[in-house]
């Protein structure tokens, strides 16, 4: 007898998308930290569910933030 | 003119007079290209996410300005030559903004485009009805 295990996926939803944003500042640090777990890596598309379009506008604004020193290039 | 934005970090063992001084000069600057500062925002001394020239913290500034592209140059090349300037970023904010709204234009135009197909479809669909019924 063999349990199957349910897995429920979560539906992944663009924040950039549904609220709007239309340009996203490297200084706005809880906005981007959202993306940038501990290990300081951009986090994917894939994980994080954000749209294209603005996923290369996330990275543009946390290479920037990583510039001005507000991020670390390499994490913990 | 377009909207420009520059953020600088400075040297955090400057005294308020030597910051304030230098700061200053850039101000002398700038008006003197013809630009103005329309937006001061200073964050004041942050931790860096990693040591630049051996230092772990910074002073930070950040100043919105409208002026002239010929002013762009002789700021950068000040900020470049000093060395209480730890790093220093300076945007075109009018074509960050504009991209943005190139990207919305194209989306746009590839959502009205759908629309439009799947009307026509509908639409075909609505007119072989009525023909199969007879």
């Amino acid at each position: 007898m063999s349990k199957k295990k349910y897995f429920v996926k979560r539906k992944k939803t663009c924040k950039f998308t549904a609220e709007g944003i239309e340009y996203i500042d490297y200084k706005d640090l809880d906005l981007i930290r959202q993306y940038v777990p501990v290990s300081g890596k951009i986090l994917p598309r894939r994980v994080s569910g954000t749209n294209p379009i603005y996923q290369r506008k996330l990275t543009r604004a946390i290479k920037r933030a990583r510039l001005m020193a507000l991020l670390p290039f390499l994490g913990d | 003119m377009p909207l420009y934005e520059l953020g600088v970090i400075l040297n955090p063992t400057l005294s308020d007079e030597e910051r304030n001084a230098f700061l200053g000069e850039l101000k002398e600057l700038l008006t003197k290209e013809g630009a103005a500062i329309v937006k001061e925002d200073v964050w004041g001394k942050r931790t860096l996410a990693y040591t630049i020239k051996h230092v772990r913290e910074g002073f930070y500034v950040f100043w919105q300005y409208e002026g002239p592209g010929t002013a762009v140059k002789p700021l950068e090349y000040r900020l470049k030559l000093s060395d209480q300037v730890l790093r220093f970023l300076n945007l075109n904010l009018d074509r960050e903004m504009q991209r943005a709204r190139k990207m919305e234009k194209v989306r746009a135009e590839h959502k009205a485009a759908k629309r439009e197909k799947r009307e026509q479809r509908a639409g075909a669909a609505a007119a072989a009805a009525p023909a199969e019924e007879a």
